[in-house]
């Protein structure tokens, strides 16, 4: 079966979107859930940037790159802000899941 | 062959991704997630955006990576011997864990394989559009740069780069909001004794300073641009915090307000320069588009630099 790369690459950004989500469903700790929303964008972000390679002609299409590069600087700034209100949880509870200790 | 080393990075990548959320450990998590960043931007550069691999690597690894590396300090876990005999006499008393009942995880996974495969299904059959090369390549000489990608962040697209640069002020508010300014007290200069961390510092500074000014001006021509220039610059800052000589809070405030500000703010003033003669939000005169981007970019870069050694510096209070 003859595949071209970026039917590859749009192949893997599900199968890491699907990775990120149980991530974020199962994981227990906060951090590890911040990791995997991480994970959830960057197979967005792949599925997006393989379907600009699809429709290339002398270059890739530069407007899904553009979107891309806005959406990694969005999400990495709202893992920052939920990493702070995270920090804060573990400073005045102590706690770092959502269950509690008995 | 490309076939082959395609196939093996998305290989490579799913299995990293994977590791990382099953890593036992979470320091193992972090640093897996540092691989798995890296070789996401390796798949970026397989299929031809570099400026994607470049921000992918800089920012959604390096950046949030530093910051979760530097948050596993509060929320514990190895490094220190003292840390593991406190686990271990912890472990010794019995402690009612909750865990998911196993129909939860069952049906979770039940949940997810029948995602993957609709998924699957579906960007497998994703029609053939044509996309906007055609339109891009037609209007590039008009737009005053020689990139593609740059000319659609700092010119067709510039509205959506200006509330970018508006997001990072506002997660910075956010994390003030979220207790981060409240117990600030101005630290005292307390340099590093470690004398690979100063080395280190010495070495890195001058060349980030420079390799970053080199990719916001080679923006203009190939891969580069705003964003990763700041990401490099502020690197500068974060190393500076982590060494000891935290410049970011020594600046006055009324200084830090306008660093981190200029950016947004001569953009929105860029944006409304043509409507004076009758343009359109967001035009730029054919004649100095080049040389108002560069400039838009410089300030921009500046300020999103700051922004981010604030967040790293106000993050870790």
């Amino acid at each position: 079966m003859k595949m071209e790369t970026y039917e590859i690459y749009s192949l893997t950004s599900v199968v890491l979107f699907a990775i990120g989500l149980g991530g974020v469903f199962l994981a227990k700790h906060f951090l590890r859930k911040i990791i995997a929303t991480i994970i959830m964008g960057g197979g967005v972000f792949l599925c997006f940037v393989s379907f600009a390679k699809r429709d290339a002609i002398t270059f890739a299409d530069p407007i899904p790159h553009a979107l891309v590069i806005t959406g990694i600087v969005v999400a990495v700034t709202a893992a920052a802000f939920a990493l702070s209100l995270a920090r804060r949880i573990h400073k005045l509870t102590g706690e770092d899941t959502f269950e509690a200790k008995k | 062959m490309d076939i082959l080393i395609d196939s093996l990075l998305a290989i490579l990548t799913i299995y990293l991704a994977f590791r990382c959320m099953l890593a036992p450990k979470l320091s193992k998590a972090v640093f897996v997630f540092f691989a798995f960043g890296l070789m996401l931007a390796l798949a970026w550069i397989r299929l031809g955006a570099v400026d994607v691999a470049i921000a992918e690597a800089a920012i959604a690894s390096g950046f949030i990576g530093v910051l979760m590396l530097d948050s596993l300090r509060d929320f514990s876990l190895i490094f220190s011997k003292n840390q593991e005999r406190l686990e271990e006499t912890a472990s010794k008393i019995p402690v009612k864990k909750d865990s998911y009942h196993w129909t939860t995880g069952l049906a979770l996974g039940l949940g997810l394989i029948l995602f993957l495969l609709i998924s699957i299904q579906a960007i497998w059959e994703v029609p053939q559009g044509g996309g906007l090369t055609a339109i891009a390549e037609a209007n590039l000489p008009m737009s005053g740069v020689e990139h593609p990608v740059t000319a659609v962040l700092l010119n067709y697209r510039a509205y959506d780069t200006w509330l970018e640069i508006g997001v990072i002020l506002m997660g910075l508010l956010a994390i003030f909001a979220a207790g981060g300014l409240k117990q600030y007290r101005k630290p005292g200069l307390a340099p590093a004794q470690d004398p690979l961390l100063r080395k280190t510092i010495l070495i890195f500074t001058p060349v980030l300073f420079l390799f970053g000014a080199f990719l916001l001006y080679y923006g203009k021509m190939g891969p580069g641009g705003a964003f990763q220039a700041a990401v490099l610059w502020g690197a500068i800052g974060i190393l500076l915090h982590l060494g000891g000589w935290p410049v970011f809070t020594f600046i006055p405030r009324r200084m830090r307000q306008i660093l981190v500000t200029i950016g947004l703010g001569f953009f929105l003033i860029l944006g409304f320069t043509q409507m004076a003669t009758g343009g359109a939000f967001f035009e730029y005169p054919p004649a100095y588009a080049g040389f108002l981007i560069l400039v838009v970019e410089t300030l921009a870069a500046i300020s999103i630099a700051a922004a981010l050694t604030a967040i790293f510096a106000f993050l870790t209070k």
